[in-house]
């Protein structure tokens, strides 16, 4: 994925355990990395473009990304695009799942409070050392040291997807043309996956991004966004710190 | 006259705005002052002055306008050009007696599934001010897509910090 991955875990228990965890969590993200990159030959998504392999004899990994993958292409009414660039690429959905993924199993090994930053996209669970909850900034899209909203988060998703640091590459799939209008688009919600997936969709809208980002508030999604021309939305229920 | 018309558009609009602001109205899409829901301009049948023998006389010229004042208002009930978002078609209606604008009256869809949805409920995203902090904040998420941009970000320093 050539992102870097930033864990913390903040619960009571000793160190040799804790390290056994992010071991594991490591281990995880470089699986799917072998398995699920477009940049290595030999991984099942490079095998698949090249036909090599197919829907029926994948692993369910990745029968479960493809099949997830069509319905975010159905729920962003084709924003959210694996085959946008052409060939096969389901990296957009792979990060944020395998994040999604990596805190569960934390989870389910016992530990309640912890983050996974995979650049940028952060699935949160419990609370922080200090026992508040976790205090997240959104990157301030001119200025890289600075953040434009502070959320306090115990449990959830935060995903960002933004024009600054690329240039305008998210590609708009009904014109085939780079998308333009928003400049950072933040989702938040309770699954990282579909954060992710509807900030990347929103980028990909444009401008009217910001009235279909309206609409997922009412399933628990909420958003902040910056347009090229720099005004700033949010919704309602952000969970901005005070 | 043209000016004055052009003026109260202007102020007819801003209020409309506002008025959509305070009922939870989505405006039709973000650079919304130009596509305001009160659209006097475009829908000649809009001007409805009250005053009923100023309303049967041509518009246009000066000796026949309604009733006109400081604030450049014409006096009537105005009714706005239909807005459409997502639930359906809300429209606003200003009254202006005086040169004031004394009631301002939104519809809201009544038909087919949009009748069920509380208009105080349209969810809306709400523009504010892009500030610039520097936040106690526990990680940062941004779009950094390479190890490299990584090096360069506040999470590394974050988490370099914590190291």
């Amino acid at each position: 994925m050539g992102t870097a991955v930033s864990i913390e875990l903040a619960d009571d228990r000793p160190g040799p355990e804790l390290r056994a965890l992010i071991d594991d969590v490591c281990r995880w993200l470089h699986e799917v990395d072998a398995r699920f990159s477009t940049y290595k030959e030999d991984s099942e998504v490079s095998r698949m473009r090249r036909g090599e392999l197919t829907l029926a004899d994948c692993s369910d990994d990745l029968r479960h990304v493809l099949n997830a993958c069509a319905d975010l292409w159905r729920d962003t009414d084709g924003y959210f695009d694996a085959y946008a660039g052409g060939p096969l690429d389901p990296s957009g959905y792979v990060k944020g799942w395998s994040v999604e993924v990596a805190s569960a199993r934390l989870a389910a090994a016992g530990s309640v409070n912890h983050y996974i930053n995979a650049g940028g996209d952060i699935r949160m669970r419990g609370h922080h050392p200090d026992g508040g909850p976790w205090r997240v900034g959104i990157r301030h899209p001119w200025e890289a040291d600075k953040v434009s909203w502070v959320l306090a988060l115990t449990d959830g998703a935060i995903a960002t997807s933004g024009t600054y640091e690329r240039g305008h590459h998210v590609i708009n799939p009904r014109t085939g043309q780079p998308a333009r209008g928003l400049r950072s688009v933040t989702v938040v919600g309770p699954d990282l996956t579909l954060a992710d997936a509807y900030a990347t969709a929103a980028l990909a809208m444009g401008e009217a991004g910001l009235t279909w980002l309206a609409k997922l508030a009412t399933d628990g999604y909420d958003s902040a966004v910056v347009t090229d021309d720099g005004r700033a939305f949010s919704s309602a229920n952000l969970p901005a710190a005070v | 006259m043209r000016r004055s018309t052009a003026a109260a558009v202007g102020t007819l609009t801003g209020a409309a705005l506002i008025v959509g602001v305070r009922l939870s109205v989505q405006p039709p899409a973000p650079p919304a002052a130009a596509q305001s829901p009160v659209d006097l301009v475009d829908n000649p049948s809009t001007p409805k002055p009250s005053g009923s023998a100023a309303a049967k006389k041509p518009a246009g010229k000066k000796t026949t306008a309604p009733a006109q004042n400081k604030s450049g208002l014409k006096d009537g009930t105005f009714k706005g050009k239909g807005s459409t978002n997502p639930y359906g078609t809300v429209q606003v209606t200003v009254k202006i007696s005086d040169g004031k604008i004394t009631a301002v009256d939104a519809t809201y869809p009544l038909t087919g599934n949009s009748a069920t949805i509380n208009p105080v409920a349209i969810p809306k995203l709400k523009q504010e001010t892009l500030q610039a902090q520097s936040a106690k904040v526990a990680a940062v998420s941004g779009a950094t897509y390479t190890s490299q941009s990584y090096q360069e970000s506040l999470q590394a320093a974050l988490d370099s910090a914590k190291a």
